[in-house]
């Protein structure tokens, strides 16, 4: 990996605002409030209704979203200046596998993530090789992305991020389009990551086995804290 | 969409003479076969009708030969099937059948040409073909491995638009609008630019096609 876990992700009045494209109702209109959050636990869920700003809030820790106010800083770089550097440290999967793989195979994909490391043909093959077969897909290297099941295709998605050994992951709902046991599979990988993850989720069940669960409510943080706690105050929330 | 159309200009796994051929070889055929075609009709009618007669019948043998399916090579005749009778029926008109069969095995010819090409290699092998074309650039500020992944994205967003065509026919039908013209482009407009999007996020998100990271580099070379 990277780095180590710590030092961790900070946000500091970290905001996203937009232009409403409404001539009668000119001003900015907020996405996210401003957030000012230290991320440091090794699992971290965030809930919250559709809608809600979760998506946002993932997108700001790898700068997929710059913050309109405040900054984000991953390990000490911020998101705005080193958004390449950062990128090579916090891995993001997205709901949809399909939006995220881009080559028509497995390891193409993989061997694609490769690229930058400038290794040589033989040496990327043999890695991405390796990638794939730590996630017991070696058997799929060859098949087009179109011929796996939903839970492959999820693992696939996250070989590919994980090649590059990113010290963070971000997951964004990464099992809302799989069945209950994909779902189960997927969080068995994760679970025996030693990266630090962070990921939205509406599975409550799921979200109670982590550290520290954020609720995200109309674009702030209404909930911080314990997941028991933070899982109750969803509920009433949302009534 | 539909994954069938990602067939159309991916790779196909095989073993035959041109899955083992160099793809600076290959190149040169699709090359050769592009210059007989287009350029043999300046000598005559009948050097233009009967070269790319032989150039189309040749590709269709090597098509065959590289262990490619007949339904490929019918999928992309038939993606161009309208423009070809459009074609073919202006030269004949302007021209005579001679030159209307010439022009239409010309552009038959090239295209599958260009197909087995990227049905025989891997698009990572065809990523390192265009890198190293545009590696002698660099001195003067290009990027050979955004502008290979710039063509490997193209060549992957071609299938994506023919699918998105598809699916959105078959919803229009569904819906009694099949003679609706904005009913038929305007969801694949969408869908493309949302396409456009997701794959652009994507790709940011992997850090591809931004510049190496030192550190990235050092975790496999260490």
């Amino acid at each position: 990996m990277n780095q180590a876990v710590s030092p961790s992700i900070v946000l500091s009045g970290a905001g996203v605002s937009i232009e409403s494209g409404d001539p009668r109702s000119p001003a900015p209109k907020r996405i996210l409030s401003p957030l000012s959050l230290t991320l440091a636990e090794r699992r971290i869920a965030v809930i919250g209704a559709n809608g809600s700003g979760k998506s946002t809030l993932l997108r700001l820790l790898n700068g997929l979203v710059l913050p309109t106010s405040g900054t984000v800083h991953v390990h000490g770089r911020n998101t705005r200046d080193e958004g390449t550097a950062v990128r090579s440290m916090v891995g993001f999967v997205f709901t949809d596998p399909l939006s995220q793989l881009v080559m028509p195979t497995p390891l193409e994909d993989v061997e694609l993530s490769l690229r930058r490391m400038k290794l040589g043909k033989a040496r990327r093959r043999e890695a991405a090789m390796a990638v794939l077969a730590g996630y017991g897909l070696e058997h799929l290297a060859a098949s087009s992305i179109y011929e796996l099941s939903g839970g492959e295709r999820q693992l696939t998605a996250l070989a590919t991020v994980l090649a590059v050994e990113p010290s963070v992951l971000v997951l964004d709902e990464p099992s809302t389009l799989l069945d209950l046991r994909n779902t189960k599979l997927l969080m068995e990988r994760l679970a025996a990551l030693p990266q630090q993850v962070i990921m939205s989720t509406h599975d409550l069940t799921l979200a109670a086995t982590f550290e520290r669960v954020l609720v995200v409510d109309d674009g702030h943080i209404a909930f911080d804290g314990a997941p028991g706690d933070a899982i109750s105050h969803y509920r009433k929330l949302v009534g | 969409m539909r994954g069938h159309a990602f067939v159309v200009a991916g790779y196909i796994p095989g073993n035959s003479v041109f899955h083992r051929m160099r793809l600076g070889l290959k190149a040169a055929g699709l090359f050769l076969v592009a210059v007989m075609c287009l350029a043999s009709p300046f000598v005559s009618v009948a050097v233009g009708f009967w070269t790319t007669t032989a150039a189309l019948a040749a590709v269709v043998g090597a098509h065959f030969a590289a262990g490619l399916p007949w339904g490929r090579l019918w999928r992309a005749v038939r993606l161009m099937l309208v423009f070809l009778v459009l074609i073919a029926a202006y030269q004949w008109w302007q021209h005579g059948p001679a030159v209307a069969w010439q022009v239409i095995a010309a552009i038959i010819a090239t295209v599958l040409a260009s197909n087995i090409l990227t049905a025989t290699t891997p698009v990572d092998e065809l990523l390192d073909g265009l890198a190293s074309i545009v590696r002698p650039l660099e001195r003067i500020g290009a990027d050979p491995e955004r502008f290979s992944l710039t063509v490997a994205l193209m060549l992957r967003s071609i299938p994506f638009v023919i699918g998105a065509f598809a699916d959105v026919r078959d919803a229009a039908r569904a819906r009694g609008l099949e003679r609706n013209l904005m009913a038929r482009s305007l969801p694949v407009v969408i869908a493309t630019v949302a396409y456009a999007r997701s794959t652009g996020e994507a790709l940011a998100a992997r850090g591809l096609g931004e510049p190496a990271i030192k550190t990235v580099e050092r975790a496999y070379k260490d």
